[in-house]
């Protein structure tokens, strides 16, 4: 009996089933994000009965006033994090990929990924007992720790292809910007910058996706009054699903997609 | 007056520490005159890319001194020497145009806008590439970005032109094209050139003076013919072109030569090496270029043979031979019309070249 092969090379779509499969995680991928788009747009409020179609939740989404809010506090939120988790990655790559091998290399990478190793909750928590310390000891409130709590969970995520980035460059042309009288500074500014930058983007929009996205640390180290969108809907569907929820989710996976589109775009044409 | 461009002198470099060190460079004493067209050859890990990178000042020696056009450069950045390098993976900036790459080191030197401009239109017709100013290096050929990074490396009119191994990506066509075009280039603009190559022929067409390299040292330094005519050791005569390695006995040494017996009886005049003087009796290593010996009748000239293969390049064909006392024999001859080559097992005679026969160091 011959196995699934195909002119003497494996070829797992060859095997039984592969189909099927392929499918089934499809639709339970993508069907129910598909019926929450479809509901969004209902007229009435059940999510399993189709009433008409209608922008009413979307109205209705606008003019709430915390909905407005808490989008807002999440935009910026993720505008700082990512943006300082972005520099601090630009930096971690170059100090990880523009010197020598170093004792302690393989270790640090692991310390600035470590965030992607460790449960969520786990981070989570423990901010949660260091933040209540710190307020206590401080009596400062802000939006501060949110900020903070979110670049630090960020910082792997930018790092990731920044450094992915570094490391398709030829080292050469830092020497030849060097041998043509750049000094280090010349050089990083004319040279290894500018090619850096679709890693730099590619970093930033991925940190950005992350901070918009992330409940649990959130929800950990909030103080009151400092929800973000994804702990404000968490709470309402505590209490009643209406179809508004569905409009808020399908504008939040609108942005998702600009964002995720862009970042393919960038990551393709200008990786180069 | 021949004035000197490059003194190195008692240059050393290690790379690692304690057990681990590799000593890349030992001793090095090199100078190079203003103008010349200089090779660095070798077989990989011979230390040649080394010693250009300390040049270039990519690397800082262990020990020793650097001195271009008289100033002492040994601590310098690559940013602070009037040296310009092209790179075997030539290292053109993808992100600039072809003529912001050209004009790079003139803009890092701020120099005036008006003038870069100038520079960069005459660089672009001195490698041929007027049309594609505007174009990005991915949109050029292997060959023609062979050429920017010439001319980038060109523009701001530096002393000294490194060129590590740059023809080594190129098919051999190309190769041949551009030999050429870098010896017009190096003669048009007058710039001493330091060439880094592991290829032999190479080196031998286009330098006026080579040095030949193994695990850090330099071998011989000299001009292609004296490389190829006389070499000091048995590797140089082994890296450079197709030698004959033959175990010959001394009969008598007269002076600077020796008299040695070849196998089939007869004798052979051969030159000996400065500071070598064998005793009669003594077995040694003499070596003759395939070239360097012609075929003649069977039981004519100075040695039989009998033919074991003959491999067709073209130009001429390099018979394999065995001589009377098993040693192998390899004798280039130039092809003509209406001349076969002798069938396997066939003998024949061979008249040795006066002079040609030479005994080496080991």
């Amino acid at each position: 009996m011959r196995p699934a092969v195909a002119e003497g090379r494996y070829s797992i779509t060859r095997l039984p089933g592969f189909g099927l499969i392929a499918v089934l995680t499809f639709v339970m991928l993508y069907l129910p994000i598909i019926i929450l788009v479809v509901y969004s747009f209902n007229s009435g409020v059940s999510q399993s009965r189709w009433e008409g179609f209608s922008l009413q939740w979307y109205q209705a989404a606008f003019n709430n006033a915390q909905v407005r809010d808490v989008s807002l506090r999440s935009l910026w939120l993720a505008l700082a994090a990512a943006s300082i988790a972005t520099v601090l990655a630009t930096l971690a790559a170059l100090g990880t990929t523009r010197v020598g091998r170093f004792p302690g290399q393989t270790m640090i990478y692991a310390l600035i990924n470590q965030p992607l190793m460790v449960p969520e909750i786990v981070t989570g928590i423990a901010l949660l007992i260091f933040v209540a310390a710190v307020k206590v000891q401080t009596g400062y409130t802000g939006m501060g720790y949110l900020v903070a709590a979110h670049t630090a969970f960020c910082i792997p995520f930018a790092y990731l292809p920044i450094r992915a980035r570094l490391e398709t460059l030829d080292p050469a042309l830092e020497s030849a910007a060097a041998d043509l009288y750049a000094s280090p500074v010349q050089a990083f500014r004319y040279v290894t910058l500018p090619l850096m930058v679709p890693g730099i983007l590619a970093g930033f929009m991925l940190g950005f996706v992350i901070s918009l996205d992330t409940v649990v640390i959130t929800e950990f180290v909030k103080s009151a009054g400092q929800d973000t969108l994804p702990t404000y809907m968490l709470g309402q569907l505590r209490r009643a699903v209406t179809p508004e929820m569905n409009a808020i989710a399908t504008l939040f996976l609108a942005l998702s997609l600009v964002i995720v589109t862009a970042f393919f775009l960038i990551t393709r044409t200008r990786g180069r | 007056m021949v004035s000197q461009e490059i003194e190195i002198a008692g240059l050393n470099k290690s790379f690692g520490q304690g057990a681990a060190a590799f000593q890349a460079l030992r001793d090095i004493d090199l100078t190079i005159a203003s103008g010349e067209f200089f090779t660095l050859l070798g077989p990989s890990g011979c230390g040649k890319t080394t010693l250009l990178r300390i040049i270039a000042g990519f690397e800082q020696p262990s020990a020793g001194t650097l001195r271009i056009n008289g100033r002492d450069v040994t601590g310098l950045g690559p940013n602070k020497r009037p040296v310009n390098t092209v790179f075997q993976s030539y290292a053109l900036f993808p992100h600039m145009s072809l003529a912001d790459n050209i004009g790079f080191g003139l803009k890092m030197q701020g120099k005036p806008r008006a003038e870069i401009r100038a520079t960069v239109a005459e660089m672009l017709q001195l490698v041929r590439m007027e049309a594609m100013a505007d174009r990005r290096p991915s949109e050029i050929s292997g060959g023609q970005q062979q050429r920017v990074a010439l001319a980038r490396a060109l523009a701001p009119r530096p002393r000294v032109l490194l060129l590590d191994e740059p023809l080594s990506a190129l098919d051999l066509k190309l190769r041949k094209e551009m030999q050429s075009e870098l010896k017009r280039l190096q003669s048009e603009t007058g710039i001493t050139f330091v060439f880094v190559t592991h290829d032999q022929e190479e080196a031998l067409t286009m330098s006026d003076r080579i040095a030949v390299m193994s695990a850090g040292h330099i071998l011989q330094l000299g001009a292609p013919q004296e490389i190829y005519n006389t070499p000091v050791n048995r590797f140089v005569a082994d890296f450079i072109g197709d030698t004959n390695f033959l175990k010959l006995r001394v009969k008598a040494v007269e002076g600077g030569a020796a008299v040695l017996e070849l196998p089939g009886g007869k004798t052979a005049q051969a030159s000996l090496p400065e500071g070598m003087a064998p005793t009669t009796g003594a077995l040694v290593t003499a070596v003759i270029r395939p070239e360097q010996a012609e075929a003649a009748a069977p039981g004519t000239g100075d040695l039989q043979a009998t033919v074991e293969s003959a491999t067709f390049f073209g130009t001429d064909t390099h018979l394999h031979l065995t001589l009377a006392d098993a040693q192998g024999f390899v004798l280039r001859r130039q092809n003509r019309p209406g001349q076969p080559a002798p069938a396997p097992q066939s003998r024949l005679g061979l008249a040795l070249a006066p002079g040609a026969l030479r005994v080496l160091k080991d």
